[in-house]
């Protein structure tokens, strides 16, 4: 299948001199067109396949003390990975967090907008936007432009006049509220570790080292995710970073190994 | 996903290459580059396309690597067994008929593009085959993705005898034309050069592109690695059997 | 995602002065998931010579019971070990019989000759013989193995030193690939001894 460009094609001779030369292309420019029915479709895929950080693990809870916030670093296109240290949670104001799944570009660009109208709304109104609305202001907004390609699957935790805040919110419009996310290719095995691990009363601190847990075994299992598993803490004052531990040094923490003496096997002595 | 809808499927080795053959004054001379690839990457900076068919024959091959490598070994062995069999030195048209049979049974699935020279008792042959089967004879040839780059320095060079220095020159020169010109052939030249009853095989006749950038102080690491555990197997020292003539047969 | 991707692989062999390498990581994958990280990609076909196959798990397994079935006939018949050139030659064989429906496998081939000379080879999945004078690489993280061997290579290298060498590239590598890595596998060969080792690398 070509394309017929020919209607293109400046009706003007491309050569000053009225030589024989230009007899001698017949066919209009075109181009291959692959071989598929739904060209559309066809174009969207091969845009995605060529955007990075497709493999994630991310996850979120609400526990006693606020919420906890992690995710693991790695930013993958196909089994190439790209990088070992993308900030894949976003820090949208001091009391709000992004996290990032899907499509690097536009995670960094919605979020980055949402920090902006969260703003605009705080200065309008002389108080912060509370999660729910900010969530929904995102949610909104990725509707408006769902089928077109966009590739978002984001959580969004807070801290508002209510409390702790947590959603769930991705391209395809959805919008959930909830109290234990986990989004991207590991999640299932985050998930496993966070249901088995979780309790409402937990300390802040036995919380992150569940929030690290998950992450660790999500990057044990997922090929598309690894790096350094990061973990935030959403409190009544804001957030803040608890920890950002390089998963190839946790792995041996987790689980010590000790390098093993020399084992020589003795070689038959001849004539023996 | 992409190779679902019929783009890519699994990648093999091939020979994007430039190979090249002419008849000069007293012979044939055969030429090639010595680049394989496999998609975008250069798989074996020297590896040799110029394969031998029999003492007086040889056989350049463009495309895919297993399948040039496959169907000249055959035949070649097959002319061995012709030889055996007649006594007689192989000629090229036999060599020609065999290579076109097999590729024309295989529908052009088995790719390999071949340009076949020699000398025999009627006197030199150049031909060219095509992976469905189909031949020409010339009196010079070119073949692979280098092809155009080679066909225009014969064009603009190939005389009818030439000296055996001005052959290997042409012929040099044609594949410099590839190597430089097109992406898909590249390193080195390997020349051919059969005359009745004589064949010199030039490996790396031209090195034209050496590498330049290797540091000499070598690399050195900063870290090293971690090892969880060794194991050391001795190897059973090896008996140097000697035989004698009236040793005793066990 | 290639069926030559689908379970993952790096593998990678260096010659050295009278001696070679030759690496592997440990993880078996399917497609993303890690399903172990103790696999065997490496194969002692006799005390000298060795046989990695990256590619496509199943078919790596099978090729390399015909292989041994091969090799077994070999010596029953000749009362020898096979030389790393004729085993090569095998394997081309083996895998050019299923020209029209490969396996889909990469293997590496590295042994020490009768005159202790190191031979190494790769080819691809049909076959196509690809001997090298320095270093050979294959599966999913080939392209990064060809950059750090590129790189860090040198000719005549003592055992102790090849092995650093051939370490540390198949570990950058495989730290640029999802599909590969949870460790590493080497064998150092000299005339005299062969050194297993198991690497410690990124679990990620």
């Amino acid at each position: 299948m070509k394309l017929d460009l020919s209607g293109l094609e400046s009706t003007v001779p491309h050569f000053g001199t009225s030589d024989g030369l230009s007899h001698g292309f017949p066919t209009a420019p075109s181009f291959d067109l692959p071989i598929t029915g739904d060209f559309d479709g066809f174009q969207k895929e091969a845009i995605q396949m060529v955007k990075p950080a497709k493999g994630t693990t991310t996850l979120a809870f609400i526990f006693k003390e606020g919420v906890m916030v992690a995710a693991d670093s790695r930013a993958s296109m196909g089994g190439y990975i790209s990088s070992q240290s993308v900030k894949k949670i976003i820090e949208i104001n001091p009391h709000m967090l992004g996290t990032m799944a899907g499509g690097a570009a536009d995670c960094q660009f919605w979020h980055r907008n949402l920090g902006i109208k969260c703003r605009l709304h705080e200065l309008a109104n002389k108080r912060r936007i509370s999660v729910t609305g900010a969530s929904k202001l995102l949610a909104n907004i990725l509707y408006s432009y769902r089928g077109m390609g966009l590739s978002v699957g984001t959580m969004i935790a807070g801290w508002d006049e209510t409390g702790p805040g947590l959603y769930y919110v991705d391209s395809e419009g959805g919008r959930l509220k909830g109290t234990r996310f986990s989004v991207g290719s590991g999640s299932p095995y985050a998930y496993g570790v966070l249901d088995s691990g979780y309790r409402f009363d937990m300390s802040v601190e036995e919380a992150a080292e569940l929030a690290r847990r998950a992450i660790y075994h999500a990057t044990f299992r997922d090929g598309a995710s690894g790096g350094v598993a990061s973990v935030y803490h959403v409190g009544p004052t804001g957030w803040t970073k608890m920890s950002g531990d390089d998963v190839g040094e946790l792995h041996y923490k987790y689980y010590p190994v000790t390098p093993s003496t020399v084992e020589q096997e003795m070689g038959e002595v001849s004539g023996a | 996903m992409l190779a679902k809808k019929g783009v890519g499927l699994p990648s093999f080795l091939k020979t994007g290459t430039t190979i090249v053959g002419l008849i000069f004054q007293d012979g044939v001379i055969l030429g090639a580059d010595t680049r394989a690839t496999e998609g975008p990457i250069v798989a074996d900076k020297n590896c040799e396309k110029i394969h031998y068919m029999a003492p007086n024959i040889y056989c350049c091959g463009a495309g895919t690597a297993a399948d040039t490598e496959a169907v000249t070994d055959m035949v070649s062995s097959q002319l061995q067994l012709h030889r055996y069999h007649t006594g007689r030195e192989s000629r090229v048209v036999t060599a020609l008929t065999l290579l076109k049979k097999h590729l024309f049974s295989y529908q052009g699935h088995v790719s390999a593009a071949l340009v076949l020279g020699g000398v025999d008792i009627t006197g030199p042959h150049l031909h060219t085959i095509y992976p469905h089967g189909s031949t020409d004879t010339l009196p010079f040839a070119t073949m692979g993705s280098g092809s155009l780059a080679a066909m225009a320095m014969f064009e603009s060079n190939y005389k009818e005898g030439l000296t055996r220095d001005e052959g290997i020159k042409l012929v040099v020169d044609a594949i410099c034309s590839g190597i430089f010109n097109d992406l898909g052939s590249g390193s080195n030249v390997d020349v051919c050069v059969i005359t009745k009853g004589h064949k010199e095989y030039l490996r790396n006749h031209l090195l034209p592109n050496p590498r330049t950038f290797v540091s000499s102080k070598g690399y050195t690491f900063t870290k090293k690695t971690e090892v969880l555990s060794t194991k050391i197997i001795p190897l059973k020292e090896r008996v140097e059997v000697t035989e004698r003539g009236d040793a005793m047969e066990e | 995602m290639s069926i030559f991707e689908y379970n993952g692989s790096a593998l990678v062999a260096m010659v050295g002065k009278n001696c070679f390498a030759i690496a592997s990581d440990r993880r078996l994958g399917v497609q993303l998931q890690t399903i172990a990280t103790d696999f065997q990609r490496i194969y002692q076909i006799h005390d000298r010579l060795f046989i990695g196959i990256s590619g496509l798990a199943t078919d790596a397994q099978t090729l390399y019971q015909r292989l041994v079935f091969r090799h077994k006939l070999y010596e029953l018949r000749e009362e020898r070990d096979m030389k790393p050139e004729t085993f090569a030659s095998l394997v081309s064989a083996l895998l050019y019989e299923k020209r029209f429906g490969p396996y889909f496998c990469q293997p590496v081939i590295a042994g020490l000759g009768d005159d202790d000379k190191p031979f190494i080879c790769t080819m691809d999945a049909i076959g196509a013989k690809e001997l090298a004078k320095d270093f050979v690489v294959a599966g999913s993280a080939s392209e990064s193995l060809y950059g750090a061997c590129e790189a860090m290579f040198k000719p005549d290298m003592e055992p102790e030193e090849l092995f650093e060498t051939v370490s540390q590239a198949l570990q950058a590598s495989v730290d640029r690939d999802c599909l590969s890595g949870w460790g590493g596998h080497v064998y150092v060969v000299t005339p005299t001894e062969v050194k297993e080792r198991i690497l410690k690398g990124r679990m990620d």
